[in-house]
Parts: C-alpha cells; sequence; structure tokens
C-alpha cells in the first residue's frame, strides 16, 4: 500500500551514482506498487512503465510465495540470460521499501552490482524525504494520474 | 567444510598471507574462503574478479590471449590471482610474503580446481 504519493527527484543523484560504480546499464527504483521513484537508461516512458509494472508483479509474487514457502518474503532476484542480467533489490527506507531493477551486461557481475547496492541503500537511506504524517494519503484512484505525473517529470515533459 | 577447504588451507599456511578466496569468475560471487579481520572478502571478491575480466580483455585486445596469472602489487601488500573452468583463486598477502613459493602453490590450486 501507497501511504502517501511518491515524489521524484530525490533518488536521482544516488542512482546516477550507483549506475556509474556499478556500470549496470538500465535500472529503475519504483514504489512496491509500481509507482516510478528514479530511472536511468531507459529513453521511453511507456519502456519504464511496462518495466516497473513487470518488477512490482515478480516482487509480489516473490514476497507471497516467500511467505507461503518459508514464513517471510523472498528478497532478492537475480536471472542471468545470455547477454544480459536481471538483478532486483529491495531498498528498505524509513518511510516503506523500494524496489530497485538493474540490468548489466558483462561489464559489470552479480557481485559489483551487491557490493555497490550497500552503498546505493546507504545512499538513498540519507536522502530520502522526511515522513510527513500530515501528507494526504495517496489513492487508488489517482495511481495512474500520479504515475504518468511522475514519469513526465523523470522524462523532462509536463 | 566444502571441497575447497584443503585448497584453500593449504595457501593461507604460508606466511604473510592474510587472506584466500575461491571466486565465481563470471559472477563475482564468494565460492568459499577465509581472511583474517579487515579483509571485506565479498567486496574484495567482487572488485578481483572484476579486474580480471577487463585484465583479460585488455590482454586479447593486445593479441596475448587469456590471462592465466595475475599479480598486483600495492604498497600495503599483494594480491595474486589465477583460475581455471570459471572459478578464480585469489589470495591477498602481506609485502613480505615470498611470492614465489605462494605463485606456486596458487598454480597448484588452480590445477585442482
Amino acid at each position: 500500500m501507497i501511504r502517501h504519493s511518491i515524489s521524484v527527484g530525490w533518488a536521482d543523484a544516488p542512482l546516477k551514482h550507483f549506475v556509474d560504480d556499478a556500470r549496470v546499464e538500465l535500472a529503475v527504483l519504483m514504489h512496491p506498487s509500481g509507482q516510478v521513484v528514479a530511472q536511468h537508461g531507459f529513453q521511453n516512458r511507456l519502456d519504464v512503465q511496462t518495466a516497473c509494472a513487470l518488477s512490482a508483479a515478480i516482487n509480489a509474487t516473490a514476497d507471497q510465495l516467500g511467505m507461503m514457502i518459508d514464513g517471510a518474503p523472498f528478497r532478492g532476484l537475480h536471472y542471468a540470460g545470455q547477454a544480459r542480467q536481471l538483478h532486483l533489490a529491495q531498498v528498505p527506507l524509513a518511510d516503506g521499501m523500494l524496489v530497485l531493477l538493474s540490468v548489466f551486461d558483462e561489464e559489470s557481475s552479480l557481485g559489483i552490482v551487491q557490493l555497490y547496492l550497500d552503498e546505493l541503500r546507504a545512499a538513498l537511506a540519507a536522502a530520502a524525504p522526511p515522513v510527513d504524517a500530515a501528507a494526504p494519503p495517496a489513492l487508488a484512484e489517482d495511481f495512474e494520474r500520479e504515475l504518468n505525473s511522475n514519469l513526465a517529470a523523470l522524462f523532462g515533459r509536463k | 567444510m566444502s571441497q575447497f577447504a584443503p585448497l584453500i588451507a593449504a595457501i593461507t599456511r604460508h606466511r604473510g598471507v592474510t587472506a584466500c578466496v575461491v571466486v565465481s569468475a563470471d559472477d563475482g560471487i564468494v565460492v568459499d574462503g577465509t581472511a583474517h579481520v579487515g579483509v571485506k572478502l565479498n567486496a574484495f571478491a567482487a572488485l578481483t574478479a572484476s579486474l580480471l575480466r577487463k585484465t583479460t580483455r585488455a590482454s586479447e585486445a593486445a593479441g596475448f590471449g587469456a590471462v592465466t596469472f595475475l599479480e598486483l602489487e600495492a604498497t600495503e601488500g599483494k594480491v595474486l590471482a589465477s583460475g581455471r573452468g570459471g572459478l578464480l583463486v585469489v589470495a591477498v598477502a602481506e609485502p613480505r610474503v615470498n611470492v614465489g613459493l605462494l605463485r606456486v602453490e596458487l598454480r597448484r590450486a588452480v590445477e585442482a580446481l
């Protein structure tokens, strides 16, 4: 559940740092609901939207499967394709959890991504906006409008 | 005890060796290893595997083929690495280590992989 509206911008610098250090091709930081928070590497807002929706679904599935099988959500997912690899990780914040999707090729490795992920988690925890308990709650009917607004902000179009 | 434990023990028994780790070459993930306090094994493994991959690319670009042995000398220590079959054996040592003996041991370990 999203407690408050998802803001964009605050996570851009830490994510850019992570992308540079870990040499990943694509990175999307999102709320578990699929609301985008920051992205790097995507040229098309529709691709970001699709990546967020699919990643959110995978994350939710792993959460529930973990609860069912192991009594706790499964954390972290790595898939190695022929040329590219995918890594899905959770980023805990004071106000909840974010999900990070990283895509990388032979320029990087799982070990390198995991190494710099720890630094990213610390940087995001430090950069996250303070929890505003008085902020209006996010409503399901506003989801699409907020998603479009965030994507427009990320791609420089209002 | 993993199948790599004897190999790791043979390397770490050398005077001046502070860490020895078997690493997945492609992923940079630790398979097995041991280190003195202060050596961040996961970070070290990931970065060394990355270094070896990039060195291999440089070597291949120069027409020298694959890298068979890597020795890195720093002011406070040495890193020696070699691998086979998707695995690397990496040793970290103090500057005073007998590099000749350690190289022989590392090559022996790689043959046993």
